[in-house]
C-alpha cells in the first residue's frame, strides 16, 4: 500500500516532466489547418511544418549554434583540463574557480558589455566563444574528478621520466574520460541554453538558434505547428547527445557532489 | 604553511588569463560603469553616486526587488522539498537510475524550445492543455470550473507561478542527484545501530537521515538562491516582465533597462544591487546551516 502510493507519485511526477517533451513532439507533425481550426485533438499527421523551417532560416541557424557551442565547450575543456590538474597538485585557487561558478555571465551582461567593446569583440561571433574558452565549471568538475584518481599512478610515471604533458596526455587523459564526458555534455548545454547574452552582444545575423527561435515565438505566437517542429529538431541533437552518455553523465555528476 | 610552485601549476594559466578578463575584470568594470551615464554608443559622462540615488528612488526598481524576493520565497522552499522528496521515493527502487536520467533532461535540452513548449501547452483559454480538458470535460458541466488553466497572461501571482514552475522542472534533477548522491553516502551500519537500539523507521529518519543530509541542504540552497536570482531567462521567454511587471525579477529589470532603454550606468548600479543580494544570501544561508 505504501509502495503504491510511492509508485503513483513516481508516475505522475515523470507524467508532468515529460508531458512538454510529448506535445512537442506530437504538435510538430499537426497539420497547421488542424491548429488554427483549434482542433488539436484529432489525429492528423503532416510533415508540412518541418518544409517551413527552412525558409526561416532554421538549418543555418542549427549548423552555426552547434559550431560555436561546438568551439566554445572544446576550448574550455582544453584550458580546463591542465587547470583542474593544477589544482589537484595543490595551486591555491580553488576558491576563485567556486566564486566564479557563482556568477554566471548571463548575470554580468552590463560589464560584459563593455569589456567585449573594450576588445572589439562585440558584434562578432567570436563573443560567443572567447569568453567561455575558460570554464569554471569544467574545471571543477574535472578537479572532483582528478581527486579519485590515486595519485601514485602520476608519481610513478614521474619516477618512470614523464613530463607533465606526458601524465596529462597519456596517463590521465585515459582515466578521465567519463569526466571529460560529462563536463563536455554539461558545458556544451550550458552555452547551447544562453539567450540573452548571445542576444545582446551580436546583431541579428550572429544570433544563435536560442534568440532565433524565441524571436520566431513573437513573430508567429499561434503557429505552434511551425513552432514545435522548430523545438523539436532544436532539442533532438541535444537529446541524443545526453542519452548517448546518459548514464556516464548521471554517474559522475552524482560521484563529484559527494566529494 | 609555505607554498611551493610546482610546474604542473602552469596548466592554469590559460584558464586564468581568461577568467581574468571575462570573468574577474568585469567586477572593476561595473563599478566604474555604475557611476556612468551612458548609452553604450555616445561617450559615458561621470555622474557619481546619481545612478545609485535614482535606483533608491525608482519605484519599479523597489517593485521588481519584492518581486524577485517573492519569487525566491515561492521557488527555493518547493525545490528543496520537491528534490528531498523525489530522492526519497526513488531510492532502492527498480527504475531509480531511469527517473534520475529523465528528471536531468529538462535542464538541458533547448531552452528556448522547451519554452515554446511550455508556452502553447499551457496558454490560458486556447492552449493545448485547456482544449484537451475541454474535450475530456465538457465546457458546460460543472467539473469543467475546476478544470481550468489559469489566466497567467492577465493575473500576475499566476504568471509568477508559471515562471516558478518553468524553472523548478528545469532543475529538479539537479536537485534530486544532490540529495540522493548525499543519500548513498550514509552508511548503512548507522542506520542499522539505530534500528538495533529500538528506533522506528520514522525515528530513523528523523535523527540519523535528515541531520546527514544537512551539507546537501545547504549546498541546495546555495545554489539554488544563485539559480533562482538569476534565473530571469524564464522570465524573458514566457511572460517578458508581465503582465504589469508581476514577473519582472531583478534580473530582468536590469536586461530592460541596459539593453532596451540603452541605460547602461543605470543598469550596472542595478547590477551591483543583484550582485550583494545573491552573494551576501548564499554567504548567509551556508553561515547559519553552518552553525546550527
Amino acid at each position: 500500500m505504501k509502495n503504491l502510493a510511492r509508485h503513483l507519485f513516481v508516475g505522475l511526477l515523470v507524467f508532468a516532466v515529460t508531458l512538454p517533451f510529448l506535445w512537442m513532439a506530437y504538435a510538430a507533425f499537426l497539420p497547421p489547418e488542424l491548429v488554427y481550426a483549434g482542433e488539436i485533438t484529432r489525429l492528423g499527421f503532416s510533415f508540412e511544418n518541418f518544409r517551413a523551417l527552412a525558409p526561416e532560416g532554421f538549418w543555418g541557424r542549427l549548423v552555426y549554434s552547434l559550431g560555436v557551442s561546438g568551439l566554445a565547450t572544446l576550448l574550455a575543456l582544453l584550458t580546463g583540463f591542465p587547470a583542474a590538474y593544477a589544482l589537484r597538485e595543490g595551486a591555491p585557487l580553488l576558491g576563485l574557480y567556486l566564486f566564479l561558478l557563482a556568477v554566471p555571465a548571463e548575470m554580468l551582461l552590463v560589464p560584459l558589455y563593455g569589456v567585449l567593446a573594450g576588445t572589439h569583440l562585440l558584434g562578432s561571433p567570436w563573443a560567443l566563444v572567447v569568453p567561455f574558452a575558460a570554464s569554471p565549471f569544467v574545471v571543477f568538475l574535472l578537479y572532483q574528478g582528478l581527486r579519485s584518481v590515486p595519485w601514485q599512478v602520476v608519481e610513478a610515471a614521474r619516477i618512470d621520466g614523464a613530463g607533465e604533458g606526458v601524465v596529462l596526455a597519456r596517463v590521465l587523459l585515459p582515466m578521465m574520460a567519463g569526466h571529460l564526458v560529462t563536463a563536455g555534455v554539461l558545458a556544451f548545454a550550458a552555452h547551447w541554453n544562453m539567450v540573452l547574452y548571445p542576444r545582446v552582444m551580436t546583431p541579428e545575423t550572429w544570433w544563435t538558434l536560442q534568440v532565433w527561435m524565441a524571436d520566431l515565438v513573437r513573430k508567429y505566437p499561434s503557429d505552434w505547428g511551425l513552432l514545435s517542429a522548430a523545438a523539436l529538431l532544436g532539442t533532438l541533437p541535444l537529446a541524443g547527445v545526453y542519452l548517448l552518455f546518459e548514464r556516464k553523465i548521471v554517474e559522475t555528476f552524482e560521484g563529484s557532489l559527494k566529494g | 604553511m609555505r607554498l611551493r610552485p610546482k610546474p604542473a601549476w602552469l596548466g592554469l594559466a590559460p584558464s586564468l588569463v581568461v577568467l581574468a578578463v571575462f570573468g574577474l575584470y568585469p567586477f572593476v568594470e561595473v563599478v566604474r560603469f555604475s557611476t556612468w551615464d551612458w548609452s553604450g554608443l555616445s561617450a559615458p559622462e561621470y555622474v557619481g553616486l546619481a545612478n545609485y540615488r535614482e535606483l533608491l528612488a525608482d519605484p519599479a526598481f523597489w517593485h521588481s526587488l519584492r518581486v524577485t524576493l517573492t519569487f525566491a520565497l515561492v521557488t527555493l522552499p518547493s525545490f528543496i522539498l520537491l528534490s528531498l522528496v523525489v530522492a526519497f521515493a526513488l531510492e532502492g527502487q527498480p527504475y531509480e537510475r531511469w527517473v534520475k536520467g529523465l528528471l536531468f533532461l529538462p535542464g538541458l535540452v533547448t531552452l528556448s524550445a522547451a519554452a515554446v513548449s511550455w508556452y502553447t501547452l499551457l496558454s490560458p483559454e486556447y492552449g493545448a492543455l485547456q482544449t484537451l480538458l475541454y474535450t475530456l470535460v465538457p465546457e458546460d458541466s460543472p467539473l469543467a470550473a475546476w478544470l481550468v488553466v489559469p489566466a497567467w497572461d492577465r493575473e500576475p501571482f499566476w504568471a509568477l507561478l508559471l515562471v516558478a514552475a518553468f524553472t523548478l522542472w528545469r532543475y529538479l534533477g539537479y536537485g534530486v542527484l544532490v540529495v540522493s548522491a548525499s543519500l548513498k553516502g550514509i552508511p548503512r551500519t548507522l542506520l542499522e545501530a539505530a534500528w538495533v537500539d529500538g528506533a522506528t523507521p520514522r525515528q530513523a529518519l528523523r535523527y540519523v537521515t535528515l541531520p546527514l543530509l544537512r551539507p546537501a541542504v545547504t549546498f541546495l540552497l546555495v545554489v539554488g538562491t544563485i539559480l533562482t536570482l538569476q534565473s530571469y531567462v524564464a522570465v524573458f521567454l514566457l511572460t517578458r516582465g508581465g503582465p504589469f511587471g508581476g514577473t519582472r525579477v531583478l534580473g530582468y529589470f536590469i536586461y530592460e533597462v541596459g539593453f532596451e532603454q540603452y541605460r547602461l550606468g543605470y543598469a550596472a548600479a542595478a547590477t551591483i544591487v543583484l550582485l550583494v543580494l545573491t552573494l551576501g544570501l548564499a554567504y548567509a544561508q551556508a553561515r547559519f546551516m553552518e552553525e546550527r
